[in-house]
């Protein structure tokens, strides 16, 4: 699965000093033995337990041999397998695209607001007193804000979010959607409000010197030097976003997560990998898309 | 003016591709709203109202707070209470097993992206592909199957979510810190592994291949030029999933280990909304102090 559409580092990354990569590599390879320490993890505990490797072995055995109807009874009144890990899938997506869509208005907002571009202004006659007020006290109390807020979508993880949702509202798609959006739509907000930062400027400085108005440079001067990498980066988390969807199914919402732990707590084996290959060929297709469309957007 | 505008206007560059994506793209929200699956009624049902302002004014509300006056020595001697009794120890196990895990990824990728590099596993390392293709078939072949079945293996370790990689651990090692260590560490191996051998692959060629034909065996090249010079992009990627298993490790506590998520799920299970958010705000403070480190650790590595 892809894993990039992180900001890749400058050419510079690669002259990094020596010293201080060491430094480090030392520091990780400590962190990690302390990490083994604090967590008493002895190797004994790497021993499986009574039957252990068997279960793997009858997991694994079963990887070429997904199961193509229900292994033991099938609930009454239930549709064929297949027809289940379709509609498994088809609820993954949509949970996806529904989460995704309402992150992306969530990252829209806040990453406009976040942006350091969006505010700033350099008044070039004169400026009126309300104007000035705004400028000085306002503006940066609404970024902070914003970056205040940002954060705390994004630092809880959207199981976490699912969970307060189930307490607060019950068991609810809508909760799920919501609880997938927020920590989506602080990332994304995140990543635009840098992206509009680093844009070139050069096309912003162009309008300005011509006249143009703040929101005339900030919509036809910068944001659109930005949009292709924004669409890029959107694209990549609406990839994770159907795995996230899927795995919201762990706990107790019904996409693909749900069925692939329901036919793992029975055992059945060639379920599991029915549905895990169900998962696969959803992400894999959209992972071709999104590639497709990313080397459009950045070339 | 106007004409010439309007020619620019015209010709300027579309793609078919991106125009049908963004219709699609649309086309996809509508169906996704409209699909039957999200039923907003409930919402509104006044019985579900009643619940959602308990839940708020009441149960999430501290323990010794509520229906009383607010003070900061309640509060504090409840949190510390918390801190004391799970806290602490659940914060410390979840920081240790996304370090773990996320070192065992790093370790398990550094000895698999050279073998996953096209350009580094083939009989010929960083020559151009017409000079590939001469050398000992059988050796030739053998270094095409290994590359092949590398690649193949990542794909494989990434591809299974952790969840699942936890699910099947915890089962076959029983319960312990190990099943989540493994499960992130698997995982995060698959694709630190495939990142580590796209940017071996995007090393320049000409000056290692230069290397191979000075007679440098691969060992030599592995250790002298391509780890040095990858290494760098490498910790970059490092730190990076370094935040997302922080992320993780919280989470995976509720399937069972004891990160912060399993006193989540506990406190979810007895109905105490209180101590729950209590856990969640703590996998909060640690996640931020993930990206912390992540941030401080990256800008260092930036910085030429």
């Amino acid at each position: 699965m892809r894993a990039e559409g992180v900001p890749l580092p400058r050419a510079g990354a690669a002259r990094t000093p020596f010293t201080r990569r060491r430094l480090i590599v030392a520091a990780v390879v400590l962190a990690a033995a302390l990490a083994a320490w604090a967590l008493d993890a002895s190797l004994v505990g790497l021993v499986p337990q009574a039957g252990g490797l068997e279960l793997v072995r009858d997991f694994f055995a079963r990887a070429l041999r997904p199961a193509w109807s229900y292994e033991g009874e099938a609930p009454a009144g239930a549709a064929p397998l297949w027809v289940a890990a379709l509609v498994a899938a088809r609820r993954t997506l949509v949970f996806a695209v529904a989460g995704m869509s309402l992150a992306l208005v969530f990252g829209a907002v806040l990453g406009f607001l976040g942006s350091r571009a969006w505010w700033e202004h350099e008044p070039a006659g004169g400026e009126s007193r309300l104007a000035r007020f705004l400028r000085r006290s306002v503006a940066p109390a609404v970024w902070s804000a914003t970056r205040v807020v940002i954060v705390g979508m994004r630092s809880v993880h959207e199981l976490l979010w699912a969970v307060l949702f189930l307490a607060a509202f019950g068991l609810n798609n809508v909760a799920a959607v919501v609880a997938l959006s927020i920590p989506y739509g602080g990332t994304l907000a995140k990543v635009f409000s840098e992206m509009i930062d680093e844009a070139p400027r050069d096309a912003a400085q162009a309008l300005r010197a011509a006249g143009a108005r703040d929101l005339q440079v900030f919509a036809v001067g910068l944001v659109p030097r930005a949009l292709p990498d924004m669409c890029a980066y959107a694209f990549y988390r609406f990839e994770c976003a159907v795995r996230s969807s899927a795995i919201l199914g762990f706990f107790g919402f019904p996409t693909l997560g749900y069925s692939i732990s329901q036919a793992f707590e029975n055992l059945h084996y060639g379920e599991v990998w029915t549905y895990l290959y169900a998962l696969c060929a959803l992400v894999i297709g959209i992972e071709l898309w999104s590639g497709a469309l990313r080397r459009r957007f950045v070339a | 003016m106007n004409a010439s505008l309007a020619r620019l206007h015209r010709e300027r560059p579309r793609s078919r591709l991106v125009r049908l994506s963004l219709a699609l793209l649309a086309a996809l929200v509508v169906w996704a709203w409209c699909s039957g699956e999200f039923d907003f009624r409930p919402l509104g049902d006044p019985a579900r109202r009643e619940h959602l302002a308990q839940f708020v004014t009441v149960e999430v509300v501290p323990y010794p707070l509520r229906g009383a006056e607010f003070s900061w020595p309640a509060l504090g001697a409840w949190a510390g209470a918390l801190w004391r009794e799970h806290g602490a120890e659940a914060l410390v196990a979840t920081l240790s097993i996304a370090v773990l895990a996320i070192s065992l990824a790093g370790l398990g990728a550094l000895l698999l992206a050279p073998f996953a590099a096209r350009t580094l596993a083939t009989v010929h390392p960083f020559e151009q592909a017409c000079l590939a293709q001469q050398g000992h078939a059988g050796r030739r072949r053998a270094w095409q199957a290994l590359n092949a079945l590398v690649r193949a293996g990542l794909i494989f370790l990434r591809a299974i979510p952790e969840y699942v990689w936890a699910f099947l651990l915890l089962a076959m090692l029983g319960p312990s810190a190990w099943p989540a260590v493994l499960a992130l560490a698997i995982h995060n191996a698959g694709i630190l592994g495939k990142l580590g051998a796209e940017t071996i692959e995007n090393l320049e060629r000409k000056p290692l291949a230069a290397l191979t034909g000075l007679g440098a065996r691969r060992a030599q090249l592995w250790f002298a030029a391509v780890l040095p010079l990858s290494l760098s992009r490498f910790l970059l990627y490092f730190f990076y999933r370094f935040e997302t298993c922080v992320r993780e490790a919280t989470v995976l506590g509720m399937l069972g280990v004891v990160s912060l998520g399993y006193w989540i799920q506990d406190a979810r299970a007895k109905l105490f909304y209180d101590e729950m958010l209590f856990f969640v705000t703590l996998g909060a403070a640690i996640v931020l102090l993930g990206d912390l480190v992540s941030t401080v650790a990256r800008a260092l590595l930036r910085r030429a």
